[in-house]
């Protein structure tokens, strides 16, 4: 196995059967690691560049139950806990599926889970506290589940400031908090109504918000892929703004279709998306595969496709399914659900196929040993 | 609690569960209900209990139990009283993708 050094690329592929990494020192020629977590489903794993080669993945047994596993040697050892995140008794519910992570700005691990549901833990996802003042929210008895479930799939800490959160949960809406999870409002005005030619003119009605991702450079701009359509907002917006010049609208809800959301490393205004058909039919559009860039804030979108299949590519790509690396130029890595992983080490200008016959790519993440 | 009440039992414990087990797939304790058992197969290996109880203390919704040779998955595990010499499988349902 070869070895992973201080400055290696490093991509860590979650899979409906396992856990699958790679890593490389020109993002040319990959090694790779696993598959672990045997039958397990990793819907997120993530790299801890300031501990070189810790890595933390979210392990999820439909039968056993879900716990974070953790690796200080890039998946040479497991460290398994005892026990995952739960509710409490009196809630009723249990913990059934674990979505994102994602570290907090106090070197803590936050994991969003399914029913929807935020923790905290202080010792690597060994024992973990629950956010009570969003998981027995009042009102949370009608949230209602998106087609993956009601699950709480975005975690947004506020670089510099741990009060500050955003979180995203389908399809019950965006929450926000200012006092480090004491207390949460919604932020989902804006949003279209499905399928009408309106807007959400309040903040409290839920929406079902796919993914959210942060400017690289201005951390109040959050852009947003929502099932019904691309969005932006920041500091001092009344409601999101939709940003979808130059992407495909939707038969059915009027707007841009799809689940993933990326931000460049370093270039202000950037970001990368992957638009599909629409709900009806979630894949590529005319079974061509595209990753759409904005330079701008979302004013516009161009669509890339050097590289990338353009028949007969007839798949989805996951919320999870598309990150970027912190290189520059930056590598832009997208995961699809047929099993394909396409990477770019040009800011996405150009594709190469990097793995194929995965099992369903469910997350992918990268990062560089030792950070960057 | 677990050695201190009940009769002796057998428990069988599934292949995916026997890296919490040192490799053991069958298990001699003694316990009065199902709750016990579980609870004294935790005892004597940790993390054993979270694997098959839910947040509320029922059996997870694809794991399932029988004594002998009776379903008893659709219970809370400590309705379930044992005998000595009840069998006690856990295994997973013939679920999955």
């Amino acid at each position: 196995m070869a070895a992973v050094k201080k400055g290696d690329t490093v991509v860590l592929v979650g899979t409906r059967k396992g856990l699958f990494l790679f890593h490389s020192r020109d993002r040319k020629r990959w090694s790779s690691r696993g598959p672990y977590f045997e039958g397990d489903t990793i819907r997120h794993a993530i790299l801890d560049p300031d501990k070189g080669k810790t890595v933390f993945a979210g392990v999820t047994s439909e039968h056993w139950g879900p716990v974070v596993a953790r690796s200080t040697d890039f998946g040479g050892k497991w460290s398994i806990p005892k026990e995952g995140p739960r509710f409490s008794k009196e809630s009723g519910i249990s913990v059934t599926k674990l979505w994102q992570l994602q570290k907090g700005p106090e070197d803590d691990l936050y994991v969003g889970v399914e029913p929807a549901g935020l923790f905290r833990s202080e010792d690597d996802g060994a024992t973990w506290s629950s956010d009570d003042g969003l998981n027995y929210r009042e009102g949370r008895e009608k949230w209602e589940p998106g087609g993956g479930g009601l699950c709480l799939h975005t975690i947004l800490p506020y670089p510099g400031d741990s009060k500050r959160m955003l979180v995203g949960i389908s399809a019950a809406g965006i929450f926000a908090t200012k006092d480090a999870g004491e207390s949460w409002s919604m932020y989902d005005a804006g949003i279209r109504w499905y399928g009408k030619q309106k807007l959400y003119d309040r903040e409290d009605l839920s929406t079902c918000v796919h993914k959210m991702v942060r400017d690289p450079q201005d951390p109040a701009i959050v852009y947003q892929q929502n099932h019904a359509g691309m969005y932006r907002r920041t500091r001092g917006d009344p409601a999101w703004k939709i940003i979808e010049n130059g992407l495909p609208i939707s038969k059915s809800t009027g707007g841009a279709f799809g689940f993933p959301i990326a931000a460049h490393p370093h270039d202000r205004a950037t970001a990368y998306a992957v638009p599909l058909v629409g709900d009806y039919n979630r894949v590529t559009p005319g079974g061509a595969m595209a990753v759409t860039r904005t330079t701008d804030g979302g004013k516009h979108w161009t669509k890339m496709t050097k590289g990338l299949p353009q028949r007969g590519a007839w798949f989805t790509v996951l919320r999870e399914g598309l990150r970027t690396d912190s290189n520059d130029p930056a590598g832009v890595y997208v995961g699809t659900t047929t099993g394909q992983l396409y990477n770019s080490r040009d800011d996405g200008n150009s594709w190469q196929l990097m793995a194929d016959h995965l099992p369903q790519v469910q997350s992918v993440e990268a990062g560089i040993v030792g950070g960057r | 609690m677990g050695d201190a009440s009940g009769g002796s039992i057998e428990v069988y414990v599934p292949y995916p569960l026997r890296g919490l087990t040192n490799g053991i797939g069958t298990v001699e304790i003694r316990a009065a209900d199902l709750g016990q058992a579980i609870a004294e197969l935790n005892r004597r290996f940790p993390g054993l209990a979270y694997r098959i109880l839910d947040d509320q203390g029922r059996l997870r919704r694809f794991v399932n139990a029988f004594v002998n040779d009776e379903p008893v998955s659709h219970l809370s595990p400590n309705d379930v009283p044992l005998r000595t010499g009840d069998v006690v499988t856990i295994l997973p349902s013939v679920a999955g993708g």
